[in-house]
């Protein structure tokens, strides 16, 4: 029972930091010197007071700063985001659009990342100081400080572009039809829609900047593997279970890894958070029409409504993906399940 | 071994991708293109990619020849009559031509979609602001009334936002030209996704943000287009664009910057298409003693423009020696060989008239600012160099480009050096830099008392004639009096480039809709 409270309680705390998150952003949004009426209007219109009065009607912008975002909140309990002024669709169905690509990549790219990172940290860790640790740490710098752009250029004109071994940009090839919408990631919808041809199609273009993102998830993730293992691979437990004979695998993986996993999960959580945020310079370089995409655009041309939404949504998605690896922190944490 | 593993994977992946697009037999197009539109409804979107899309999915009254806006050629209208005041203007239309649902384009669809852009206030809306009222005589006659002669209309009609839609279809799916439009027209949703217009190609759809496909238009009854199937794909990142143009994924990279061009040449694979843009580069001499000292007596002016090396920044920047102020391909514009042509000697000769036959110092103000690969701190150097070879010493004094920009907008700059694109592809669009105009009144503080009455006199005409051989007399009058006499010295039209595939063919870059997807063809 005290599960269900703790999960009820947490629930309860997003509304505030939600509330928070909006006000937040209002206010950067509104405290940025320029006004959106240059962004968004040609510089013939600009010159026509009609026009620009209109403009400024249409979204509120003539209204005081207090009244706007009343009128913001107001709409969002209604579960209205209200309308982007860029591309002129409601928020709410542009993130829909575009949320999905960046859950397919993000996704990908957090498991190729975890199974690198891990693998890398584990054997870091347990062959100390020997080549593999160089070679693995030196990995992981090279992920983590290598910018992501770079990585990504590179490897679309050597892999793609040159050697011709990887789909280029783009989810899909560019003459390839979409598959029908169904949950918007393209290698369930495909499979779905009993495309094996768009299926291949999607992972392939997959491939490329889920491994540019993977590099640095991988980076992150085996250096907190790494502290994490040398700590619990001198603890008393660990000698006692080879004592008794337990095999050498199983008393890395169960006794050694699992006791590892807090902070490890901790990273992975905060990363994947950070994925689906938006990986900005991979998705523009690999032309890859996700969320972080959508944000940079909104935020160039200070569509407020989009701002403010992709805001809440960013906040919700750490809301939530903390949420998910405080529970997974209960099972696997003994302790936490004691108490 | 994980690694090999993946490679191999990869590998027989991209394999099988390659076999299944190279099965497709219809012929395909793929753009590269930084898309940059909020809407396609010709009355609503105001953007380039608007313009290319639009152009081949409506058809205008009127239209500009294949590469330059020179001329005013027929489209939907076979010919058109103007009154003598330029208030009226009455247009034939063409019997033929029918939408891609196959029916007739009337005198009520021309119309319908001209009082539509007027009353949405879309972004173009203001091309119609002039328009006092429009109406069908019969079936195939429409007549234009204007609250004001404007003899950039005609241009104005060229544009895609005056692309003419079908009235039914649009009437259907919520569109209205009433006055109220602004607030009840409700068709841009079906505009955005479907098309209504009478082109070569017809809209399939449109994924903001992701891609754009076009289809061949079975009913168009001009010239078939090569392509059945068009799609202009989103990649916002030029580099992404070349990096997809060398693997052959797209067939043109509408948005490369001039050194990723230049890292595409030689290879085999790539054509690079270079011509004259529509931006002109030119000097700025304040007319006003106190602000441009030397720079404001006329004989100065004449001696600067004198002393440039036209063919030198041409060899630097490619493009050619603008005529004038217009841009060469603009109608009514000087051609090359009718702009000034050095001459030294003349130029020192005309400085010491003025008083300085020793030379002068002066500070030449410009931004540090590439434009479309042209490096404006090389042209102030080679300007530097130029007059220094008559006297004249220039400090260079560059500036981040919003604090030029505000000297330059106040007219506090004695010297300056900027670029020009045109607001309007008619020769109108030059009497900025004529006394009344704006760039000369406000930023060259050149004005309508200081110039010679003779050239005002032909100032006021070109605002309101519209009669083709009247319009050449006073264009070229102006062109002739300002080579003279005025505080500006054009001296660069540089090149445009864009990459394509080089089995491409048929690409001409155009200073209205950037370049027409109808013309192009795939060689065997």
């Amino acid at each position: 029972m005290t599960f269900f409270r703790y999960i009820a309680r947490r629930v309860l705390f997003t509304i505030p930091i939600l509330l928070g998150i909006t006000l937040v952003s209002f206010l950067i949004a509104n405290a940025v010197p320029a006004d959106p009426i240059n962004v968004n209007l040609p510089q013939s219109q600009l010159n026509n007071p009609e026009i620009v009065a209109a403009f400024r009607a249409e979204w509120g912008l003539d209204k005081s700063p207090l009244d706007q975002y009343l009128t913001y909140l107001g709409n969002l309990v209604q579960g209205n985001l209200g309308r982007s002024i860029k591309t002129r669709q409601l928020v709410a169905d542009d993130i829909a659009r575009f949320l999905p690509a960046t859950i397919e990549l993000a996704t990908n790219a957090t498991v190729l990342g975890i199974l690198l990172g891990v693998g890398l940290g584990v054997a870091s860790a347990v062959w100390r100081n020997h080549w593999i640790d160089f070679l693995a740490r030196t990995m992981a710098v090279i992920g983590v400080s290598v910018p992501v752009f770079v990585l990504a250029l590179v490897f679309l004109s050597v892999f793609h572009a040159q050697l011709g071994i990887a789909a280029g940009p783009g989810r899909l090839d560019f003459t390839m039809d979409e598959p029908a919408m169904v949950t918007g990631l393209f290698t369930i919808d495909s499979l779905a829609a009993g495309r094996m041809d768009i299926f291949i199609n999607a992972v392939a273009h997959l491939v490329l900047p889920s491994i540019v993102l993977a590099l640095y998830v991988a980076g992150l993730i085996s250096r907190v593997t790494r502290s994490a293992m040398l700590e619990v691979l001198g603890m008393d437990y660990m000698r006692t279970a080879r004592a008794k004979g337990v095999r050498e695998i199983i008393v890395i993986m169960r006794h050694g890894l699992s006791n590892a996993m807090i902070p490890i999960l901790t990273v992975i959580g905060l990363s994947y958070g950070n994925l689906l945020a938006g990986a900005v310079l991979t998705e523009s370089i690999f032309a890859w029409p996700g969320i972080g995409r959508y944000m940079f655009r909104a935020s160039t041309s200070q569509d407020f409504p989009a701002i403010m939404g992709v805001s809440l949504l960013i906040a919700l998605i750490y809301v939530v993906v903390n949420l998910v690896v405080d529970l997974l922190y209960y099972f696997v944490d003994p302790r936490l399940r004691a108490n | 071994m994980k690694k090999v593993r993946l490679l191999v994977l990869v590998l027989a992946i991209a394999v099988i991708a390659t076999g299944i697009t190279s099965a497709q037999d219809e012929t395909v197009l793929v753009v590269g293109h930084a898309e940059s539109t909020d809407s396609l409804d010709p009355a609503r979107g105001y953007t380039q990619t608007k313009d290319i899309i639009d152009h081949v999915i409506y058809e205008n009254l009127v239209t500009f020849p294949q590469a330059d806006a020179s001329e005013i050629l027929p489209m939907l209208a076979t010919d058109w009559a103007i009154s003598e005041d330029g208030l009226s203007y009455t247009f034939n239309l063409a019997s033929g031509p029918v939408f891609s649902d196959g029916s007739p384009i009337t005198a009520d669809d021309v119309v319908f979609s001209v009082n539509r852009l007027k009353y949405v206030q879309g972004s173009p809306s203001f091309l119609a602001a002039d328009i006092a009222g429009v109406t069908a005589d019969d079936e195939d006659t429409v007549t234009f009334t204007l609250s004001q002669p404007n003899p950039a209309f005609l241009a104005n009609l060229a544009n895609t936002a005056f692309g003419i839609v079908n009235a039914d279809v649009v009437r259907e799916n919520g569109g209205t030209d009433a006055e109220d439009a602004a607030t009840t027209d409700t068709a841009e949703t079906y505009l955005n996704s479907m098309s209504a217009g009478s082109g070569p190609y017809v809209l399939e759809s449109w994924e903001p943000q992701v891609e754009t496909v076009l289809v061949r238009n079975s009913n168009y009854t001009g010239d078939a287009p090569y392509f059945d199937r068009i799609i202009i794909t989103n990649i916002p990142e030029a580099a992404t664009q070349k990096v997809a143009l060398e693997s052959g994924e797209i067939d043109l990279a509408l948005d490369l910057t001039s050194d990723q061009i230049v890292a595409l040449e030689g290879n085999p694979e790539i054509t690079i298409y270079r011509g004259p843009g529509n931006i002109v580069h030119f000097l700025l001499m304040n007319a006003n003693p106190d602000v441009g000292g030397p720079m404001a007596d006329p004989l100065v002016q004449k001696a600067v423009r004198l002393s440039l090396d036209y063919e030198g920044y041409v060899a630097l920047w490619g493009g050619v020696q603008p005529g004038s102020v217009e841009f060469v391909g603009n109608a009514y514009a000087f051609t090359p060989e009718q702009g000034v042509q050095r001459n030294l000697d003349e130029a020192r000769a005309l400085l010491a008239e003025a008083g300085y036959a020793d030379g002068f110092d002066v500070t030449l103000e410009y931004p540090i600012f590439t434009f479309q690969g042209v490096n404006m701190e090389t042209n102030a150097q080679k300007i530097q160099a130029d007059l220094a070879e008559v006297g004249i010493n220039v400090t260079l004094s560059p500036a981040e480009l919003q604090v030029a920009l505000e000297n330059y907008r106040t007219g506090a700059e004695g010297f300056g050096y900027w670029f020009w694109g045109p607001d309007v592809l008619d020769a109108v669009d030059m009497l900025a830099f004529a006394p009344g105009g704006k760039v000369a009144e406000e930023r060259a503080l050149w004005t309508t008392d200081m110039a010679d009455p003779a050239l005002n006199e032909l100032v006021a005409r070109a605002r309101v004639a519209t009669d083709p051989a009247e319009r050449e007399e006073v264009f070229t009058g102006i062109q002739t009096m300002m080579q003279e006499n005025s505080p500006f010295a054009p001296f660069l039209q540089p090149d445009v480039q864009t990459a394509f595939r080089a089995d491409i063919e048929g690409y001409i870059w155009h200073p209205q809709w950037l370049l027409d997807l109808a013309l192009l063809g795939r060689s065997m």
